[in-house]
């Protein structure tokens, strides 16, 4: 299906003409006309994260992965898969599911998420201590340039020091260096038993409920403290919202590890002053998890922003708390212990007009330390907030890559 | 002493530059065959000094070349255009240890085990470890992005580092992080060999210790059989801690010398860590056990206790180290392949190895499909030297066509790079070029690695001669 030219539109802008590859050929030689004609490219997968980075100075024309979602290779007894940018990660994981095998990206709206978009977006999931992140299961890509080119790195192996590494520069890079066409990953078993484990608590009691999840010996693959974000409610009394903070934490194993996990937790929890957890197993333990990320990105009331601060677990906590107090609106937090990363939703009032919305994102982005736009509904704010102290060498590489800014102009760091 | 020398001296002092042939010989070399004297070396305290020797370089035009402990196989360290080696003898501390964060800061002369043994007491360790791991340090592990029999499971380095500081072409020190946002600089400098920066600090990830570790050993009739039980363990879905495969000829020489207590009248031995939990230990160990023995495991043994664990790894990764003492040379050759097509390739290098008339060892990590053949030889016979460069390239061409690649951790280094191209077209390895060009246009980072002759044009220093087998 081809995106309404609406559904393009990217802080206001909308493309001038939409392309819609073939095949990796088709996306090298579209690359190659738009840049030889002098316009700007931007590169659409699922736009579940196209608020993650600045609108483009300029945007002549989309460029659509969809079509690019063909699986090239899919051999399961090599758990390895090399795979179309535009394949969703929903299709991927229909796939992956019937071998037992997982990518654990954990993309929000993996039903329209795309591989290439995923990656391009440097997503990196709450799973990620537990699984790797996408540069940590990326073995091999395959990325239209502008000169019209196919360039290839890595291949279909999992151990590979052959030539630079440049699926790692790809991964996060926006689509301002080239387009993804293809990439190769080294997948997972998948884990046989899944347990979700959610519990609700005073917020006296952080500490302490933070203290004892954390110091559980079967450690779960996440350990997310949420505040706000629509607080998940009670599947017996689903009218009742509680305004709690809340505590998951998803197990993932065998059977009989899962059981020890969520036992010994429950009574870490308890400890803590904790009376009830609530356990949703299997596939409905994933249905939530996916829910609670798909949250990451989600819009709230009128107007919302979401902001991402990468950090160390063990301030995460610290962090979360600054931006929740930081200015005169409701602040939501999700607090990854595992991981550091704090994302911290701003949801306005009806009466908030953006500019001010825009200017309490700067104010909890400066209580975080540094952070990243995820999702920006209705206001508009610099999605990255601040330059890597490596900027040069950046502006560097983008004049390499693409020395006429033919892709998605202005859209990465530092103007890049 | 050369003027590019004396301006190091004037700059460095005495006690950081070596610039006597005698002085510099000990630099000349790494564990590859070639060897040549660089201009002069130093010994830096700190990177402030190896941005001050860069720049020093940059001014009078001679190459640069970082050095760890000069364990690689591929001449990575090899000053082929002579020029700075610089060597990380002296950067070799811990600067900190987070474990809360599950995180440590180290110098790049940090030998790799050396970290794994000073955090130990916390519960954690860094997990890359390279068989050299006793010997190689961090920053050499970052350059060829080490792996190691358990980067099964773990990974291999680049997934284990967080973050760099390096010294830049005109001698500026920068710093990286995998959380800042931008270009992933950090993931570009692991596994570039030296040739885009040197490394002057590295954030390390630390792994927790498994509640529960085994060590199990089985017995097969020959190398093809063990391979096809590794292709069914991970068909099967399951991914241990490390599965490595010794075949008879490695077995004899390892046991011979360690009496690690492997069965030594096997045609061919598989080497199982399982971790985890208690419960999962001993389930992984029933269901891995009993793929084994459907695919002809012979026998199947767990070691008892952490004693017997240690004993049987330190056997299998001083296996090199065991056939050096058998054999007159070796040459040891890295590649990988999927992990199906393990059992081929194993025919094919057996097939390989007896039409040149080469005794062939096998020591390789099976589960990642990374091999390790090692060709036996005698370097004063002329047409065995000549056997072994044939052999080790139609080895090569026959995991690439099997869908493998060139290099699994070793690195491409000088030995391997006329074969980048059997790998990667003129339009890939143009790509490369564009992150060469922004981190090294002068090409002065590691010269005549990596890239084939050509692909690079413009490298400094004087081209070396023609490589010797």
């Amino acid at each position: 299906m081809i995106a309404g030219a609406d559904a393009l539109r990217i802080g206001g802008r909308a493309p001038r003409r939409v392309v819609e590859p073939n095949d990796a050929a088709e996306t090298a030689a579209a690359l190659a006309a738009a840049g030889a004609a002098g316009e700007c490219v931007v590169v659409h997968g699922g736009g579940t994260l196209q608020q993650s980075a600045n609108p483009p100075e300029r945007y002549d024309v989309a460029l659509l992965t969809s079509r690019l979602d063909e699986v090239a290779a899919y051999e399961p007894r090599d758990l390895t898969i090399g795979a179309g940018a535009g394949m969703t990660l929903a299709a991927l994981r229909r796939m992956l599911a019937q071998h037992r095998q997982m990518l654990p990206l954990d993309a929000p709206l993996p039903q329209r998420a795309t591989i290439g978009g995923t990656l391009a977006a440097g997503w990196a999931g709450p799973r990620r201590m537990a699984y790797g992140r996408s540069r940590d299961l990326l073995i091999g890509a395959t990325v239209a340039l502008v000169d019209g080119t196919l360039a290839t790195t890595g291949g279909m192996v999992v151990k590979n020091v052959t030539g630079y590494d440049l699926g790692k520069l790809y991964i996060g890079s926006h689509g301002t260096l080239g387009v993804l066409v293809r990439a190769n990953f080294k997948l997972l078993p998948a884990p046989p038993a899944h347990r979700l484990a959610v519990s609700t608590f005073d917020a006296e009691l952080r500490e302490r409920v933070i203290a004892h999840a954390s110091n559980v010996a079967v450690a779960p693959t996440a350990l997310l403290v949420r505040d706000g974000f629509g607080a998940l409610r009670d599947a017996q009394h689903p009218e009742e919202i509680d305004f709690r903070p809340q505590i998951v934490a998803l197990f993932e194993g065998s059977e009989t590890t899962v059981d020890r996990a969520v036992r010994e937790y429950r009574s870490a929890l308890g400890a803590a002053g904790i009376a009830e957890t609530r356990i949703a197993s299997d596939a409905a333990g994933e249905a939530a998890f996916q829910a609670i990320v798909d949250d990451y990105v989600a819009p709230a009331g009128d107007r919302s922003l979401t902001l991402l601060a990468r950090g160390l677990p063990a301030d995460a906590p610290a962090r979360a708390q600054r931006a929740r107090s930081a200015v005169e609106i409701d602040v939501e937090t999700v607090t990854d212990l595992l991981t550091g990363d704090v994302v911290a939703r701003l949801r306005a009032p009806r009466s908030l007009d953006a500019e001010t919305l825009a200017a309490f994102g700067e104010a909890v982005r400066a209580a975080l330390g540094r952070a990243q736009v995820l999702a920006a509904h209705d206001v508009a704010i610099d999605a990255w907030g601040g330059t890597p102290g490596t900027i040069e060498t950046m502006r560097a590489l983008k004049a390499q890559f693409d020395p006429a800014g033919t892709l998605a102009p202005g859209r990465f760091v530092g103007g890049i | 002493m050369s003027t590019f020398a004396a301006r190091l001296t004037d700059a460095l002092g005495p006690e950081v530059v070596r610039s006597e042939p005698e002085d510099l010989a000990v630099y000349a070399f790494d564990a590859y065959s070639e060897d040549r004297l660089p201009a002069a070396a130093i010994v830096p305290h700190d990177a402030r000094e190896v941005g001050i020797a860069v720049r020093i370089a940059q001014e009078c035009g001679e190459a640069v070349v970082p050095r760890g402990a000069g364990t690689g196989l591929c001449g990575g360290a090899v000053p082929t255009r002579g020029g700075l080696v610089v060597s990380f003898a002296r950067m070799n501390r811990i600067l900190e240890v987070d474990v809360r964060n599950r995180r440590a800061r180290v110098q790049p002369g940090t030998i790799n085990l050396d970290l794994s043994t000073a955090v130990a007491g916390h519960g954690v360790f860094y997990a890359p470890d390279p068989s050299s791991q006793k010997i190689s340090t961090i920053g050499g592990n970052v350059g060829t992005n080490a792996g190691g029999p358990h980067c099964l499971s773990y990974g291999t380095t680049t997934n284990h580092v967080l973050g760099l500081e390096y010294v830049d072409g005109t001698g500026a020190i920068h710093r990286t992080s995998v959380d800042d946002g931008g270009y992933d600089l950090t993931g570009l400098l692991v596994g570039s060999e030296g040739t885009l920066g040197i490394v002057t600090e590295v954030d390390v990830r630390l792994t927790k210790l498994p509640e529960a570790v085994r060590v199990c050993v089985a017995a097969f009739a020959d190398v093809e059989s063990a391979s096809e039980a590794v292709s069914a363990i991970i068909g099967a879905g399951i991914v241990p801690i490390a599965l490595e495969i010794m075949d008879a000829l490695i077995t004899r020489a390892v046991e011979a010398h360690y009496h690690a207590g492997y069965p030594e009248n096997a045609g061919a031995v598989l080497l199982v860590e399982i971790a985890g939990t208690h419960d999962d230990v001993a389930a992984g160990e029933t269901v891995l056990a009993s793929i084994a023995k459907a695919h002809g495991a012979l026998s199947w043994r767990a070691a008892r206790d952490q004693h017997e664990r240690d004993a049987l790894w330190a056997a299998r990764k001083g296996a090199a180290g065991a056939i050096g003492r058998i054999a007159p040379n070796y040459y040891i050759q890295d590649a990988c392949v999927p992990r199906t097509k393990l059992p081929a390739v194993m025919r094919e290098i057996d097939e390989i190895a007896r039409a040149h008339r080469l005794p062939v060892g096998n020591v390789f990590h099976a589960g990642d499909g990374n091999l390790h053949p090692l060709l036996i030889f005698d370097r004063r016979e002329r047409r065995q030297v000549e056997a072994v460069v044939a052999a080790g390239t139609e080895i090569l061409r026959t995991c690439i066509a099997m869908g493998g690649t060139i290099s699994g951790e070793h690195g491409i280094g000088y030995e391997k790079k006329e074969s980048l191209g059997l790998v990667f077209s003129a339009d890939d390895l143009a790509a490369m070029g564009h992150v060469r060009d922004v981190f090294d246009p002068r090409r002065a980072f590691n010269p005549d690695k990596i890239f084939p002759a050509g692909a690079m044009c413009g490298e400094v220093g004087t081209p070396p001669v023609a490589a010797r087998a």
